[in-house]
């Protein structure tokens, strides 16, 4: 069953102007602007949002869709907030929100080619200095055959 | 502030040689104690990756003071293989295969999260038994895991035994796992619509054979390692995650039901035959490792007994449902998740309508127990670190991917 595409009960946050609230086929979904994810955030938590569940990013071809999946294990539910960075972009953390951003945040940044404002420890989690954003779409994977020839 | 070493000039240590630390190497920090205002070295000790210990290639950087340690930093990337990327360059039915890579110890549990995000894209019923298949082949993955767990954390702690006899039936295990699906650990088992192969025939009264004599084996192992007074002295009071930090820090899994927290995938959001299984989950009370340990012990009976709820129960009919060969889910984006040995394993899957997935994301419940450890190894002692760790069944395969 698809839900509907509107739903009153989606979270309000503080995402002020440019929210948009809705239900989609991933649940309860807040999209906001990049400044105002760590409101929204915040407002979410007091809302009874006491988990991040996980945080991670998509390049969709123009920029970085950003996610926050949130859980209210009291309530048993879910929502996650969106927002939009162009690339290279400069990305506030979330961690003293949510402390479990911690490390996804490190591995998002790595990962796409973002950088991390306000983070304890911005440096590279998985991957070592020279390696680019692996999960950009422009970075090509190699073949066996073009492995091998190298 | 009268500079410490004046004093300990004064009382002749340094005239006769004994006590002068020359300049620091790099990575060690001097900080006056406080005891007789000497000087105390802060040390960086760097354990792995190639630590036995450290369960896969785990890097942790712990500065101590003394024996107790003040700062813990988890060094990881040892084993990334980029699994999300391949997989946006694998077909749907193939990227189970690299979810049996992630969490190499249970294969069956991130192939199932993957089929059941794809099936939910495409809005595939899933066959009755199917989904019963499922139930069993990720119990007796779950029990399998949790051996390996216990045979290991009680090697943590310097204790032998166990580790064989934990073996030996997980070895039996994994026989029944191979004779199901035609491989010991990366099974490619689970496919979106249901399961690749009907059971074998006989399966049954071999899993029945093995639950014969496990539910003994079970208590031996349990009065083995946890009978033991001098592990007991071991575990009881350190580790200690209280249900707020574990909810903070997106704990899931054994380790979050450890502090006190009911909350299990299985009962929140019902997947394969979980809702018409009778289980309890077992819960713990102050989150410390020995409630890790207790938790996982009971986990194992649980296991156990839907094992045997699903051979007794397991209904008739086609084992996977009707779906094309190549699969192309229509565009959206959708989370589907799985309780898996160590807690919830999600895939965010982003569809665009191709027959590759566009983007997909996997949760991997270890790596928010290992940032969480950073902030709870500080105070204990250096011995104590490696059994935290032990407890918490930290899995490297799944927090690279």
């Amino acid at each position: 069953m698809r839900p509907d595409a509107t739903d009153s009960s989606a979270p309000t946050g503080a995402g002020g102007e440019g929210t948009e609230a809705g239900m989609s086929l991933l649940g309860q979904t807040a999209h906001v602007r990049a400044e105002a994810v760590i409101g929204t955030l915040a407002a979410l938590k007091d809302e009874g949002y006491e988990s991040l569940v996980d945080m991670f990013g998509c390049d969709t071809g123009e920029s970085i869709e950003l996610t926050y999946h949130l859980r209210s294990y009291a309530k048993d539910r879910d929502a996650y907030v969106k927002t939009v960075v162009p690339y290279d972009a400069e990305v506030a953390s979330v961690w003293n929100v949510y402390p479990g951003a911690l490390m996804p945040e490190r591995e998002t940044a790595e990962l796409l080619g973002l950088h991390l404002a306000g983070h304890p420890n911005p440096r590279r989690l998985l991957t070592t200095d020279g390696v680019p954003p692996l999960l950009r779409r422009s970075v090509a994977i190699r073949s066996v055959e073009e492995v091998k020839r190298r | 502030m009268t500079d410490p070493t004046e004093d300990v000039a004064g009382v002749g240590l340094l005239a006769e040689g004994l006590h002068d630390p020359g300049p620091a190497p790099a990575g060690i920090r001097r900080a006056p104690s406080g005891v007789d205002g000497l000087t105390t070295e802060h040390l960086i000790i760097n354990m792995g990756p190639q630590h036995p210990s450290t369960h896969g290639v785990l890097r942790m950087l712990i500065e101590v003071d003394g024996e107790e340690v003040v700062a813990a930093e988890a060094s990881i990337g040892y084993l990334h293989r980029g699994i999300e990327k391949l997989a946006e360059h694998r077909r749907y039915n193939a990227v189970g295969t690299l979810m049996d890579r992630g969490d190499y110890m249970s294969g069956i549990h991130g192939e199932m999260a993957i089929a059941l995000a794809v099936e939910q894209l495409m809005e595939i019923e899933v066959p009755r038994k199917a989904n019963w298949i499922r139930s069993l082949t990720s119990e007796l993955n779950r029990l399998a895991n949790h051996l390996v767990w216990y045979g290991t954390f009680g090697l943590d702690t310097g204790a032998m035994g166990q580790f064989l006899y934990s073996m030996r039936d997980r070895e039996a295990l994994l026989d029944i796992l191979e004779a199901i699906s035609g491989q010991r650990m990366m099974f490619n088992y689970v496919r979106p619509g249901g399961v690749v192969a009907d059971l074998p025939a006989g399966i049954d009264a071999k899993i029945r054979a093995f639950l014969e004599t496990f539910d003994t084996y079970l208590d031996e192992h349990d009065a083995l390692l946890g009978g033991n007074e001098i592990f007991q002295g071991r575990v009881k009071g350190i580790g200690v995650i209280d249900a707020g930090k574990a909810l903070a820090f997106g704990i899931t899994g054994p380790n979050l039901r450890a502090s006190g927290a009911d909350y299990d995938v299985r009962k929140a959001k019902p997947y394969a035959a979980f809702a018409e299984l009778e289980f309890d989950v077992p819960v713990g009370t102050v989150g410390d490792a020995w409630d890790r340990y207790q938790v996982r012990m009971c986990e194992m009976r649980q296991a156990a007994r839907m094992v045997r709820q699903c051979i007794e129960g397991m209904p008739e009919g086609e084992h996977i449902a009707k779906v094309p060969k190549v699969l192309r889910p229509p565009a959206g984006e959708v989370y589907a998740c799985v309780e898996s040995s160590r807690g919830e394993t999600g895939i965010h899957l982003v569809s665009r309508g191709e027959d590759t997935p566009y983007r997909m994301h996997y949760r991997a419940p270890s790596l928010f127990v290992l940032q969480a450890l950073e902030d709870i190894l500080p105070g204990h002692l250096l011995a104590d670190v490696v059994m935290i760790i032990g407890s918490t069944d930290v899995m490297m395969g799944e927090i690279d991917r």
